[in-house]
């Protein structure tokens, strides 16, 4: 019988893995992530946030999350990408504090300028 | 000695990143991190050095504690340089998956090459993750297991780190969590702290590294005792806890079972 092994498909621009990026959440919202190919990183569209991926290893420290303006969310990746590759945007840590800014975007649904 | 961790205390540390001196405690996660990170290029020769290669043993059996087996998908919390996530991915094969999460990217990178330097065919099953050991971002009842080798000493809120554990743990698996023992033994807080005084810091000394391993001592004296990590692992939810003392009473290790 052969024994078939999990194929981890590579995205190569990202850097991480297809079945990696499928089980991974935000660490603050626990929601489902989003891979930005063009930005290289992973999108948490419920609080609004972007994790990078450097040299292949996610970086998921809730601090080092870069808050995307709104009209970044939700979007398709081609559209988000490019303004999040074009935009200088705040990092969790240095706006809110990341657990602050949770509650606020989770509770009334603030937008982030 | 085994591999080093430091305990921190919430701070106001103005410079998080200068160099912590003997009279001034390690405070807050920027200064863990800068600390861990400084230690990387040397972390896995001093592990070895300082325990006699004990520390290989004692992480095995960690690993055997946990119950990971073939197929599982499997957690190692603190990973370091990896040597627990490598340890599980032989354990758990091709068919299984391993993720190695730390807050330290130096750390990741010492891992990640290691991974390309030595390799077994089953390594390719382990993934690198930077992040916060109390917001894992994981969803819930992920793992079959988790480990975590010389971590949770040297995490701030370690009740938020175990609900953390519970939570992305699989009902009926296991978490196995080794570190220092703090013993209620005078003879073996004694030992420790003679070994830290007169081996460890010397030895870091000449790595250039004597402060960040001095705080060895005070972060086990600040560690809870057997018995306290039973009751933190039951107060979480956990069904079951138990505390295993080796390495001669130095070292210990808790199952918890969700």
């Amino acid at each position: 019988m052969v024994r078939v092994s999990r194929v981890l498909l590579r995205d190569a621009r990202v850097g991480i893995n297809k079945t990696l990026s499928e089980i991974l959440v935000c660490p603050l919202s626990k929601q489902p992530l989003r891979v930005c190919e063009e930005s290289g990183s992973l999108i948490s569209d419920a609080i609004g946030v972007s994790y990078p991926v450097v040299d292949g290893i996610p970086s998921l420290v809730p601090k080092d999350g870069k808050i995307l303006a709104t009209d970044d969310i939700e979007k398709p990746d081609s559209d988000v990408a490019l303004d999040s590759a074009n935009k200088e945007y705040p990092s969790v840590g240095q706006s809110l504090s990341t657990d602050a800014l949770f509650f606020c975007k989770s509770k009334w649904k603030i937008t982030v300028n | 000695m085994a591999s080093l961790h430091f305990l921190l205390r919430p701070s106001s540390n103005p410079n998080p990143l200068a160099l912590p001196s003997r009279s001034r405690p390690v405070r807050c996660a920027n200064e863990r991190q800068a600390l861990f990170s400084r230690i990387a290029p040397v972390y896995d020769n001093l592990n070895d050095f300082l325990s006699l290669g004990q520390h290989r043993i004692w992480k095995r059996m960690a690993v055997s504690w946990s119950r990971a087996k073939r197929g599982d998908d499997v957690l190692d919390l603190c990973c370091g340089s990896g040597d627990l996530a490598f340890l599980l991915s032989e354990r758990v094969g091709s068919d299984g998956k391993v993720i190695g999460f730390d807050f330290s990217r130096e750390q990741l990178l010492v891992a990640s090459s290691r991974q390309h330097l030595l390799l077994k065919a089953c390594y390719k099953n382990i993934e690198w993750i930077e992040g916060d050991a109390t917001k894992l971002p994981f969803s819930d009842c992920s793992f079959d297991a988790i480990t975590m080798g010389y971590g949770l000493r040297n995490v701030l809120d370690r009740c938020k780190a175990m609900q953390e554990m519970f939570r992305v743990l699989k009902p009926g698996s296991r978490v196995s969590i080794l570190d220092f023992n703090k013993s209620s033994k005078p003879f073996i807080t004694s030992i420790q702290g003679w070994m830290i005084d007169n081996v460890v810091v010397p030895v870091a000394t000449g790595y250039g590294l004597a402060d960040e391993y001095a705080y060895l001592k005070s972060s086990v004296q600040e560690f809870l005792t057997g018995k306290e990590l039973e009751k933190l692992a039951l107060e979480t939810g956990f069904s079951d806890a138990k505390h295993y003392e080796i390495g001669g009473g130095i070292m210990g290790n808790l199952v918890a079972k969700r």
